[in-house]
């Protein structure tokens, strides 16, 4: 399906079981995601951990709201569920789709300015080296006799000034490759927006409006 | 206004990204918190005294890049850069994202992005905590809280933001006005 | 083939006093020129005005082939004038190879069908064909700086100017890059100006050299240029002083089955190495080899297979706190070890926690006017040239004193008489204060006299070399 109205599926999906409360249209949802996820491969020790730690999490918020709350039954079951469509749908999307692809579908479809597009791909691919940077900080002031926490202003301070250097230097990198901000572009490869992609996505939220709406518990 | 270039564009998501590698450092905190918390009942509160921590990169970069959409931006970038990375909270991380976001923005949208001291800090704090928890109030059943209940979660959130977002968020820029990194992006 | 002609260009960043002055200067079209210049002259500003990155300043002008940039459409630019930045790994959009070219080509507006060949005949230029799948992350930086080239040859540019292109990559990937850029000169007739402080292997590409001092530019006659290469000879990178070690030295650490591997590769096999305690020991090797996967594994900040033994201690076992007091490294980015805003403070800081005893106020006064730094205690480390800060640098970890400290590049970038300074300051507090140290550096050049031992990493392997007389 098109990466750009596959995002818009999802969250639409998303932001409306959040407004409503038929927890069976929320177990529909969890069995279809588990579906196109299995039909997807996804690794076991994934599946896990994305089932475990929401567990855990619902399960605390259901067990404070019996304590501390006046909830029905039937609400708890709904928030419950809630929590997974919220996981499933995520991984749903995140499994089948690559940043690139999203990237070029919404500037190709959704007619993103190239700016936004490729300035969010350069800094997402930056993501190793963010991350081994993070744990460069905390070893280099170590070495200089500060242990930074994670409420030391330095901490972020470092952050900040690394932060503007790279994107100072990957801005410039763009603009040497040729990419200028407003300029037009060719697309080496395009991404289909085909009838096929509206019919999924209007049929997808058709159903979840009819199971929304005709009194399901 | 100023317009968005593709630098600020990189800087907000870079930003976003670092502070979600740093959450994620201090994910076993939340987690050991939260399961401290759960025999009491008091779960949501873990959530609500981190909260602020998690709310950082909207505040920051909403005092740094100084353009209007910015502090919503930074979050919303932040949340999709997590639920790429297997976020635990899927799909609904880019909603609360742009949650998040438009109340931090809200804070430097009251100033008309022309005033940037302490007193945008507290603003910027005081809408996160109000549409956070308005936010929460409908998606994590909050509002089937006894009041009493509701009102501690309120303010430990309010507590936490105006921490992180507020006296922390105030520290740092402190140092990067020092540090005279702010400046020249204010005139470009 | 395009001529650079610049006139009257002064510029001054940020009301700081004028870093070039009423500069005048013409790069023939066709022609390698190399810019060199002290630590701080002005190079990769004045790269970065000629390429555009930063707006030209009222008055000067600056011309390709006669023809101002500014009267160019934004796609053409990009065919007069192309940048390679020193950091290989931040000028990537994209994650792999052929999308970066697809990407570079894409805003050049080439058509989709002519890509393809376009992609090929520039990998195949480079000599990196087979690397045309791979993630630019994962690359080494010498290939990625390959791949920087091949993305500039793609896309057809005149102008090709390069700041300090191989200040991280090891000799023979500089050899080969410096070939293509050659060839690139001679067959296609590109203007070439590169900036570059050690002047190795230029002596039979080059008749003139450009030097940029006090803000003005001028060009060499070829005595002079002789004279100034000479310095770079090829005997001065021979290490001449290194033995092999013997039962008889002591050591600090010990790796047993040690072994290093990133994503499925293998970067070292294991093996058993002791590292020699109180001496000063080298470590080279190929770009991508592991050198710095190797280090950051010693300060524990990677995994590894096997054991490594710190005085007889795992050291795993010891608290991280004071293991980083004993074992610490020095960055290969400079700006990672700076915690604080300025000069003093940040010398401060080292004077807190380091061998106080050791470093009094003279000694680090000495030390700064060894290194050309006095006078600076109030200016913003951030503002420092990146000679100056990785000086600073030096001096901030030698005054932390540990008992072993480890040097991730330390001469890069600096220029000949700064590598000397930081030599002499290096070898002194170490006679003193009886350090050990572990350097890695692709530039060998007045090394010998200093170094004690070589580690050699090749083929996946860390050997000790010994000097046969
Ligand atoms: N924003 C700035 N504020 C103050 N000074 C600056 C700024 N930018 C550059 N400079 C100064 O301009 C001078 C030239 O810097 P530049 O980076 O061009 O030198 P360089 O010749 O490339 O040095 P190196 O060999 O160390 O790379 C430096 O002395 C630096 O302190
Ligand atoms: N975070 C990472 N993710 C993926 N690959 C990495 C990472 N860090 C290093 N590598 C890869 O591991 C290999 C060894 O890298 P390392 O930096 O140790 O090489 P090096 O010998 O220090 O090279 P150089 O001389 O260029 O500094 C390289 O191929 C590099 O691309
Ligand atoms: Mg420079
Ligand atoms: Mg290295």
């Amino acid at each position: 399906m098109n990466p750009s109205l596959k995002l818009a599926l999802v969250v639409l999906i998303a932001l409306e079981i959040s407004f409503t409360q038929v927890w069976t249209v929320n177990v529909a949802l969890i069995v279809i995601s588990l579906v196109i996820l299995g039909l997807n491969r996804i690794h076991i020790r994934t599946l896990v951990w994305l089932t475990v730690v929401p567990l855990f999490f619902a399960s605390a918020l259901i067990w404070s709201l019996m304590l501390r709350g006046n909830a029905t039954p039937h609400f708890l079951i709904v928030l419950f569920t809630r929590m997974f469509v919220y996981v499933y749908l995520g991984a749903t999307f995140t499994q089948t789709t690559v940043p690139l692809e999203l990237t070029r579908s919404l500037e190709q479809n959704a007619k993103l300015p190239a700016k936004f597009a490729y300035g969010f791909l350069a800094a997402f691919n930056l993501f190793p080296k963010i991350k081994a940077e993070v744990a460069t900080v905390h070893a280099a002031a170590m070495m200089r006799g500060q242990v930074l926490h994670f409420w030391s202003p330095q901490l972020y301070f470092k952050v900040i000034l690394t932060a503007m250097n790279w994107s100072d230097q990957l801005a410039s990198a763009m603009m040497s490759h040729g990419f200028v901000e407003w300029a037009p572009r060719t697309y080496a490869i395009n991404v289909p927006l085909r009838t096929r992609d509206w019919v999924i996505f209007g049929a997808s939220l058709l159903l979840v409006q009819i199971g929304l709406f005709i009194g399901l518990p | 206004m100023k317009q968005w270039h593709v630098r600020d564009i990189i800087l907000v998501t870079i930003l976003a990204i670092f502070m979600g590698v740093i959450f994620w450092v201090t994910g076993p905190v939340y987690t050991v918190l939260a399961a401290a918390l759960t025999p009491f009942g008091l779960q949501p509160m873990a959530n609500d005294m981190l909260l602020g921590l998690w709310c950082m990169a909207g505040p920051l970069a909403g005092f740094i890049i100084r353009i209007a959409g910015a502090a919503t931006l930074g979050e919303l970038l932040g949340s999709i850069v997590e639920m790429f990375l297997g976020g635990m909270w899927g799909a609904s991380t880019l909603i609360s994202g742009i949650v998040q976001g438009v109340g931090a923005e809200l804070g430097f949208a009251f100033t008309g992005y022309k005033r940037y001291n302490w007193m945008t800090l507290v603003l910027s704090a005081l809408t996160t905590t109000l549409v956070t928890f308005g936010w929460d109030f409908f998606r994590s059943g909050y509002n089937k809280y006894q009041f009493g209940f509701m009102m501690l979660l309120l303010l430990t959130r309010f507590v936490s933001v105006f921490i992180f977002g507020g006296v922390l968020t105030k520290l740092i820029t402190n140092l990067l006005g020092r540090a005279h990194v702010l400046s020249p992006r204010i005139r470009a | 083939m395009a001529t650079v002609n610049i006139e009257h260009l002064t510029y001054a960043p940020d009301h700081q006093d004028p870093v070039l002055k009423d500069l005048t200067a013409t790069f023939l079209g066709g022609r390698f020129s190399l810019l060199t210049g002290p630590s701080g002259s002005g190079k990769t500003t004045l790269l970065r005005l000629i390429a555009g990155l930063t707006p030209l300043p009222t008055g000067a002008t600056l011309t390709f082939n006669g023809q101002p940039l500014a009267a160019q459409s934004p796609q053409q630019r990009s065919q007069t004038v192309a940048l390679l930045f020193q950091e290989p790994s931040t000028q990537f959009t994209m994650d792999t190879v052929t999308n970066e070219l697809r990407f570079a080509l894409e805003n050049q507006q080439v058509s989709p069908a002519a890509m393809p060949g376009k992609i090929d005949a520039a990998l195949a230029f480079v000599g990196i064909t087979d690397l045309r799948d791979r993630n630019l992350m994962q690359l080494s930086g010498g290939e990625q700086q390959k791949v920087a080239l091949a993305i500039i040859v793609a896309m057809d540019s005149d102008v090709i100017l390069l700041d300090e292109p191989f200040a991280s990559i090891d000799p023979a990937t500089r050899q080969t890059l410096l070939d293509r850029l050659v060839k690139l000169c001679r067959d296609q007739g590109k203007t070439i100006i590169l900036a570059d402080h050690d002047l190795s292997g230029y002596a039979q590409w080059i008749d003139h050299l450009t030097v940029l001092h006090a803000g003005q530019v001028t060009t060499l006659s070829v005595a002079a240029t002789q004279a100034r290469l000479a310095a770079f000879t090829p005997e001065r990178l021979q290490l001449t002083h290194v033995q092999l070690p013997t039962a008889q030295d002591k050591s600090c650490f010990e790796a047993k089955g040690f072994g290093l591997s990133q994503n499925d590769r293998t970067l070292i096999l294991p093996e058993d190495l002791p590292l020699l305690t109180h001496k000063t020991t080298l470590i080279t090797g190929p770009n991508g080899s592991g050198k710095s996967t190797f280090f950051r594994s010693l300060v524990r900040l990677g995994r590894y297979q096997g054991t490594i033994t710190y005085q007889g201690r795992d050291i795993q076992r010891i608290r991280r706190r004071t293991y980083a007091r004993h074992v610490s490294l020095m960055f290969q980015s400079a700006t990672a070890q700076f915690l604080n805003v300025t000069v003093a403070e940040e010398l401060a800081l080292s004077q807190r926690y380091g061998n106080a005893t050791y470093f009094t106020p003279d000694r680090i006064q000495a030390a700064l006017a060894q290194l050309d730094l006095s006078g600076r205690d109030e200016q913003i480390i951030y503002s420092l040239s990146s000679g100056q800060q990785k000086k600073l640098q030096l001096l901030c970890m030698l005054m932390m004193a540990p008992e072993v400290l480890l040097l991730d590049e330390p001469f890069k970038g600096l220029d000949l008489n700064s590598i000397q300074a930081a030599l002499t300051l290096l070898t002194t507090t170490q006679r003193d204060l009886d350090l050990t140290l572990i350097i890695i550096s692709h530039q060998l050049g007045g090394l010998s006299p200093y170094v004690d031992y070589h580690l050699d990493l090749a083929h996946q392997q860390l050997t000790y070399q010994g000097v046969t007389a």
